[in-house]
């Protein structure tokens, strides 16, 4: 993540440039430009101070989220190289400005054994759902936030059901019935009596 | 006399005194001012609410989960299903990011298309607000009118591609070749149904003379502007802290509107203005929707005057691979921002799809604008609001 765009050695377009100047003010750990979304690389215990920080010239919070980075996939497709990957999650939070058409998503990685950061609802108000939302699904903690209750789920239900490990229930119940190219039609993987 | 009945009586002339001691009242989550399945707690002292928790998920279908299922082309059937009120919107964002993420670019004819029906979409989603809101302040008449002239829109969106909610008429690289399909390979390709500008034309110049009756019938409506004036104020920084886009945003005097500010489709080349409110009230929330449903037939003429002949479609596989990537693409919902960001690593389907839908973030405010209201008032604020379950459930 922190090694930022080194992919071509031609002269960063404008974009670039001003992702890199955002990543060196906030002094962030780097800044990637793909297809004209900017992500900024933040260090863990750096995330709250690093998005208050940002909100001064990228005012709107857009979104918060998580991606779980996994081998262990239950349902759908799995990342391209498993055997490279390193598994963890990754914390994303968007802002963006209300001047321009400028925007950030901002990054951190957290390991799959503490999967805790810092929250953003105490100074942020509208992170709280969010927060929620992240908590209840890939099952990291957002300290200082005191109201992670379940947001979308039932009180009573168990697991997180983003987790690239977690079953999609309706599967387990009832084979997919559409077209083969999603996935293969019971009948043909196995012996013709599924 | 005994001392039992001492007490007793001291303490009937405690309660004689007026109180009014928290009480928790439950709203919804089946209540009609909730605009489907939301459940309000709320702390009230009397009439003024203390505090209030929403609670969400009754409608809860998981769509982050199942797009990790689907290919990329059966993805966008599944999302114009999330805000209902206007489901081509919810295609539009989707389909550019993966339009970037696959190096596609969609003919200028199609991307014309889009915005025409993104406007209809827009003007039908704000039309249902016209019927909703009055309705809920208590007046019922403009039901009608702005049902029955939903209806015309939803008939025109339904012309073209089929589905009066859920269009699904979205490809990568351009639309679905309109009226009956067929293929685009055939000398004679297909495209919209004939007499569609015309049509469409005259829907704008009905809807400008029903606008004018809507005004006097409720814009200016002395009891709609008591009930909505200087009512759940939202300052422009708290909207910002809380997410809020489009019409509530701009209600609070933040000119956003991703039209402008990160121009997508063909939304540089036409003319129309950004309406921007004052105070943030109820009031300027409702003016907003009625401002802009005129912009939108602005833009809907232009694109008709402009829009070139040409394929609906460009070159694309067959099997759609996206290249490894993650890309976040947004558009300007008629509720605000909606913006998909897709984690590719090189399937059919994505790895990871984050739905950012813009009703979500827009009732993230309700804990805190609710606060100190009037329960009347509470029904006011949340209709202003203009959100839809759905898309606050994914």
């Amino acid at each position: 993540m922190s090694d930022a765009p080194d992919t071509t050695a031609v002269e960063p377009n404008p974009l670039e440039k001003w992702a890199i100047s955002l990543a060196d003010r906030l002094q962030a750990e780097g800044a990637i430009v793909e297809f004209d979304t900017v992500r900024i690389a933040v260090a863990r215990d750096q995330w709250v101070e690093t998005i208050i920080a940002a909100r001064e010239e990228l005012e709107l919070f857009s979104w918060l989220s998580a991606i779980d980075w996994s081998k262990d996939v239950a349902v759908g497709e799995g990342v391209a190289e498993p055997d490279e990957l390193v598994e963890r999650f990754e914390v994303l939070c968007r802002l963006s400005s209300v001047q321009s058409d400028a925007g950030a998503i901002f990054v951190t990685t957290l390991s799959k054994d503490d999967p805790s950061i810092g929250s953003l609802a105490p100074h942020i108000g509208g992170a709280e759902w969010h927060e929620r939302e992240a908590h209840e699904m890939f099952g990291i903690d957002f300290i200082g936030n005191t109201n992670l209750i379940p947001l979308y789920l039932p009180d009573d239900f168990e697991g997180n059901p983003l987790l690239k490990s977690y079953p999609l229930i309706s599967r387990e119940v009832k084979p997919w019935p559409g077209d083969v190219d999603v996935e293969a039609m019971p009948a043909k993987d196995e012996d013709g009596d599924a | 006399m005994t001392s039992l009945d001492m007490i007793h009586r001291s303490e009937a002339a405690v309660s004689v005194e007026l109180q009014t001691p928290d009480m928790t009242l439950n709203i919804g989550p089946q209540h009609p001012s909730t605009h489907g399945v939301l459940r309000l707690v709320a702390k009230v002292d009397g009439e003024r609410i203390q505090d209030v928790e929403p609670v969400i998920g009754y409608m809860h279908r998981g769509y982050e989960k199942l797009s990790e299922v689907r290919t990329y082309a059966q993805i966008t059937a599944l999302v114009n299903r999330i805000d209902w009120v206007s489901g081509f919107a919810n295609e539009v964002p989707f389909i550019i990011g993966l339009e970037k993420l696959m190096g596609v670019e969609a003919p200028e004819r199609a991307q014309w298309i889009r915005v025409i029906l993104s406007e209809l979409a827009r003007i039908s989603s704000h039309l249902v607000f016209m019927a909703s809101y009055p309705l809920e302040l208590g007046g019922t008449t403009p039901l009608m009118f702005a049902l029955r002239e939903r209806e015309y829109i939803l008939e025109l969106i339904e012309e073209v591609t089929g589905g009066r909610f859920h269009p699904n008429f979205n490809r990568v690289g351009g639309v679905k070749p309109a009226y009956g399909g067929g293929s685009t390979t055939k000398k004679q390709s297909m495209d919209l149904p004939q007499g569609f500008f015309q049509r469409t034309s005259d829907a704008m110049d009905r809807m400008d003379t029903i606008l004018d009756q809507l005004s006097e019938l409720a814009t200016g409506n002395e009891i709609i502007k008591m009930r909505t004036v200087d009512v759940g104020v939202i300052p422009g920084d708290k909207a910002l802290e809380y997410g809020l886009t489009g019409p509530n945003l701009r209600a609070s005097g933040v000119g956003y509107d991703l039209r402008k500010a990160d121009p997508y489709l063909t939304y540089d080349q036409v003319e129309f203005d950004v309406p921007v409110g004052r105070d943030g009230d109820c009031y300027d929330r409702y003016m907003m929707r009625f401002l802009e449903i005129r912009e939108s037939s602005k833009i809907v003429r232009q694109a008709i005057d402009k829009i070139p002949s040409g394929p609906l479609q460009a070159k694309v596989p067959r099997v759609l691979k996206a290249p490894a990537g993650q890309v976040y693409s947004r558009a300007e919902n008629p509720k605000g921002e909606f913006g998909y960001f897709i984690v590719s690593e090189g399937g059919k389907m994505p790895y990871r799809l984050k739905i950012r839908s813009t009703s979500f973030s827009n009732l993230t405010i309700l804990p805190w604008v609710l606060q100190g209201q009037l329960i009347p008032d509470l029904v006011a604020i949340m209709g202003s609001l203009d959100f839809v379950l759905g898309d606050v459930d994914r």
